[in-house]
């Protein structure tokens, strides 16, 4: 109990942290939000009218206590642009985030494990020569010259799958969850995720090899090719449960990483996420909002963080005595 | 001493160039003042704008065959305008544009603010022009109503410009539009000189020939607003003059026409107007647009609206005459009051946005009020605006002038090779925002067939400012050297690709009436005729390098 009392204290602090340093690097980061406003703003009167509305004028010390006691509430102050609460904002696009994050991780790593155990299994092997750099370059393609690969050909081309977008246009739904379980959706997730996917696979596929390698090295391994087990049962029942615990590890952290790491992909699908919004955000100077997603996206990485660790703490005994 | 070979090569040249001076008796090197310093042209990133990236270059590659040291500077769009909006004295040269929109059909916009003197400080006026003569006759234009007589104002002004090179005008860029024909009425498309067939007019009246009664167009910039009262972007002014009505709009000939308003009839002394109100007229919620509607729409900017001030700053009097009278007491007789104000401002309820702004804290304004509702009289009504994906709008079938369409969708489409894709398959059906390669376009719809693609000339331009409160910006020859060494002719066809006309004007060629005929010609361009100027001026290159006149020193050694 002390050890998650610890861990959970850990992890706000690492909170306060990072919303400290994103309050000040935005601040004195050099720009001036008013040079989005340009078009608008002719007059000295109104720039001054602008920064007051923005809360820009007092002095930082006040700012950044007036921001710190809003966190505490749960109000991540109003966006510059658009108008909003920063909270309202950040939630309309980040279930889609989410929801690509997550479908791109599982795909790259149902397909990482079962390929990494295959390719362990097949040391040595013309399959593990083709395999082996096949990975890596995929891994090392740029995102949007995949994402615009996969466009050109199948949607493009063949015109199986819709070029943009998260929704087709002009559709109506009853609710969120409708949206998100419709075939329309599904359709449109489909090459943005699987880019993702591709570019995602090589971490899981490679570490399951190299743990597998370590496993089929094991004595149980001999046990069970002596007892007369097929292949498929030795691989998977018996070696790949045993080298799945990092693999685990790094699917937790892949979702705090990749939720606020697909710009690319967001911007050549023209998928509506938290990426997309950051980006803007920065270029604008749009601090509440910018802040605001970090905070959200450092959020999750931590949050992940904390559930690794906490599931390591209980599956494996050895970690659980070495903190005691 | 160290000298390595390349500084023994120039101490050499120097010593022949000396000696071969002394030998001519030719005091010329003596008598000169200082070396120019190492000037930066700032420009948008290379990936944000190939285009203005590619003619930033060019220009740098000729002013260096005049002996000048420049270096192109890229960088994004918020970092350029920091520095040269908000750091006024800190910048040399920077790449620039004016992006066309309806109300800069009338000239009065850019050739006033651009370089009038009172907007020096903070405004427009950023390259630091000032000219006693051309503020009086830029003023003198606005009370002018005749339009002949304001017409060989505008010219004047044209001439001062040119004479003057305050900017180096580079091309007024072509746009281009397409739309699947196969959906859409070709013959229903309206050109609007300056603005292409993406426009109010296209919109209320292009006709759907099939089952296809959507328009799905598109827009690559995200969008952070739809106010009546606040213009964050360009995107933003497309739906707002969709959504809101106003008394006056731009026509396809570039003039204001009456809209909402049934009559508007100017007072003999040009001092006052008095606006008669389309009978019938309904906000989308239903109640009727009355007087008090329109005078609130004109009053309201005046402390809520920083951004519509400006444009309703001439006003000294509203006042009611009945209920569908009103009449507009101007401070100063105002040529361009129809165009710049009666076409500009969106007429917004009162009963809606009157208890919104009374509820406004000291210091804000209508820019921060979220009206969800967006209740305006317009063509079309707001359905609703998905962040980072669509706004969709329904067609007013009760509105006097009602599209045929039925919805309006603006898709966010932020990859510009997948809007090419997107309108060959059909998920989009007008292509509204395109910044790609023409050439690429022009491809497509070959391969199509089902495309329609228009070009035209834009009433934005883009152009090379010089900071005329830095030496040695601040003498006119030397920007006339300047701008006689750029070849516009290659930057049209290397970095435009040959979609665009060269300019010389603020007033586009699209405005074929205030254009003055001719006025590109008039700049004499070349490599010697700039030498030629910068010699007569008493520029002198010294050992590959432009030094400023005798007597002159640099401000800003580097």
């Amino acid at each position: 109990m002390a050890y998650f009392l610890r861990r959970f204290a850990h992890m706000l602090f690492v909170l306060w942290a990072v919303a400290t340093i994103l309050f000040f690097m935005f601040r004195l980061m050099p720009g001036t939000p008013l040079a989005a406003f340009i078009d608008n703003t002719t007059t000295a009167e109104q720039q001054a009218a602008l920064i007051a509305q923005f809360g820009l004028d007092k002095p930082l010390g006040e700012q950044y206590w007036l921001f710190l006691t809003n966190l505490m509430q749960g109000d991540l102050g109003q966006s510059f642009f658009f108008k909003k609460p920063v909270v309202e904002v950040v939630m309309e696009v980040f279930p889609n985030s989410v929801i690509l994050t997550l479908a791109s991780l599982i795909i790259a790593y149902a397909f990482g494990i079962v390929a990494g155990a295959y390719l362990a299994w097949r040391r040595g092997s013309w399959v593990e020569g083709l395999g082996i750099p096949l990975v890596l370059t995929t891994r090392a393609a740029p995102e949007f010259w995949l994402g615009m690969v996969l466009l050109a050909f199948f949607s493009f081309h063949l015109g199986w799958f819709p070029s943009g977008g998260a929704n087709s246009s002009g559709s109506d739904w009853s609710s969120d969850w409708q949206r998100v379980t419709s075939l329309d959706y599904l359709s449109h997730l489909f090459l943005p995720a699987i880019t993702l996917a591709i570019y995602l696979q090589g971490l899981p596929l490679l570490l399951m090899r190299s743990n597998m390698l370590n496993v089929l090295q094991e004595e149980f391994i001999t046990m069970a090719r002596m007892k007369g087990l097929s292949t498929w049962t030795i691989v998977m029942r018996h070696a790949a449960r045993n080298a799945l615990l990092p693999v685990a590890t790094a699917f937790a952290l892949g979702i705090g990483g990749a939720v606020g790491g697909n710009v690319v992909v967001e911007t050549v699908f023209s998928w509506p996420g938290i990426g997309r919004l950051l980006v803007n955000a920065v270029s604008a100077s749009d601090y509440p909002l910018a802040q605001g997603a970090f905070l959200m996206i450092t959020a999750v990485l931590v949050v992940m963080n904390f559930i690794a660790d906490v599931t390591y703490h209980l599956l494996d005994p050895r970690v659980r005595i070495a903190t005691r | 001493m160290l000298l390595n070979s390349k500084g023994l090569l120039r101490a050499t040249i120097a010593a022949v160039t000396t000696a071969a001076i002394v030998v001519g008796s030719l005091p010329a090197a003596a008598e000169s003042g200082d070396p120019i310093r190492k000037l930066t042209l700032i420009s948008r990133a290379q990936a944000a704008n190939p285009q203005q990236f590619q003619a930033a270059e060019l220009i740098a590659q000729a002013w260096q065959q005049l002996g000048l040291d420049v270096e192109v500077q890229g960088m994004p769009r918020p970092q350029q305008s920091d520095a040269v909006w908000y750091n006024r004295d800190t910048w040399d040269l920077t790449m620039w544009q004016m992006a066309g929109r309806p109300e800069r059909s009338d000239p009065d916009e850019l050739i006033y603010n651009l370089f009038h003197s009172t907007t020096v400080e903070s405004g427009y006026n950023f390259v630091g022009y000032v000219n006693p003569n051309y503020d009086d006759i830029a003023e003198k234009q606005r009370v002018t109503a005749n339009r002949a007589d304001r017409k060989v104002l505008i010219d004047q002004l044209q001439d001062i410009i040119n004479e003057d090179q305050v900017y180096a005008f580079l091309v007024h860029p072509l746009q281009t539009f397409a739309f699947d024909k196969t959906v859409w009425d070709a013959g229903t498309t309206i050109e609007q000189p300056g603005l292409g067939i993406k426009n109010f007019w296209t919109f209320s009246n292009i006709e759907p020939l099939g089952a296809q009664k959507d328009m799905i167009l598109n827009s690559s910039d995200e969008l952070n607003a739809i106010n009546p009262f606040y213009i964050s972007g360009a995107t933003d002014s497309w739906i707002t003059e969709l959504i809101w009505d106003r008394m006056m709009r731009i026509g396809p000939s570039g003039l204001a026409e009456p809209w909402a308003a049934e009559t508007v009839t100017w007072a003999e002394d040009a001092k006052s107007v008095t606006i008669t109100l389309r009978d019938g007229m309904m906000w989308h919620d239903g109640t009727p647009v009355t007087a008090e509607d329109v005078v609130f729409s004109f009053t309201a900017p005046v402390k809520f609206a920083p951004m519509y001030k400006p444009f309703v700053d001439g006003i000294a009097n509203i006042e009611v005459v009945d209920a569908s009278t009103i009449r507009f007491d101007l401070t100063t007789p105002n040529a361009a009051f129809e165009t710049s104000t009666l076409a500009k401002l969106n007429l917004v309820p009162k009963h809606i946005w009157e208890p919104l702004l009374a509820a406004l804290r000291e210091g804000e304004s209508a820019e921060s009020v979220l009206e969800q509702s967006r209740i305006g009289s317009g063509p079309f009504k707001f359905n609703r605006w998905a962040t980072q994906q669509e706004v969709v709008l329904d067609a007013n079938a009760t509105h006097w002038a009602a599209p045929k369409m039925e919805r309006w969708i603006l898709r966010i489409v932020l990859n510009v090779e997948a809007t090419l894709g997107m309108l060959r398959s059909g998920e989009l059906n007008f292509l509204s925002d395109y910044t790609g390669d023409p050439v690429l376009l022009i491809e497509a719809s070959e391969a199509d067939g089902d495309l329609t693609v228009v070009e035209s000339v834009d009433i934005g331009f883009q152009y090379l400012a010089f900071n005329l409160r830095r030496p040695p910006f601040d003498d006119a020859a030397f920007r006339r050297a300047l701008s006689a060494a750029i070849n516009r002719e290659l930057i049209r066809k290397a970095a435009y690709n040959g979609f665009a006309v060269t300019s010389n004007s603020v007033v586009s060629p699209a405005l074929s009436f205030w254009h003055k005929a001719g006025i590109e010609a008039e700049l004499d361009t070349g490599m010697d005729l700039a030498k030629s100027i910068l010699a007569d001026a008493g520029y002198v290159v010294v050992d590959g390098k432009l030094h400023y006149p005798t007597g002159k020193t640099e401000p800003f050694a580097n």
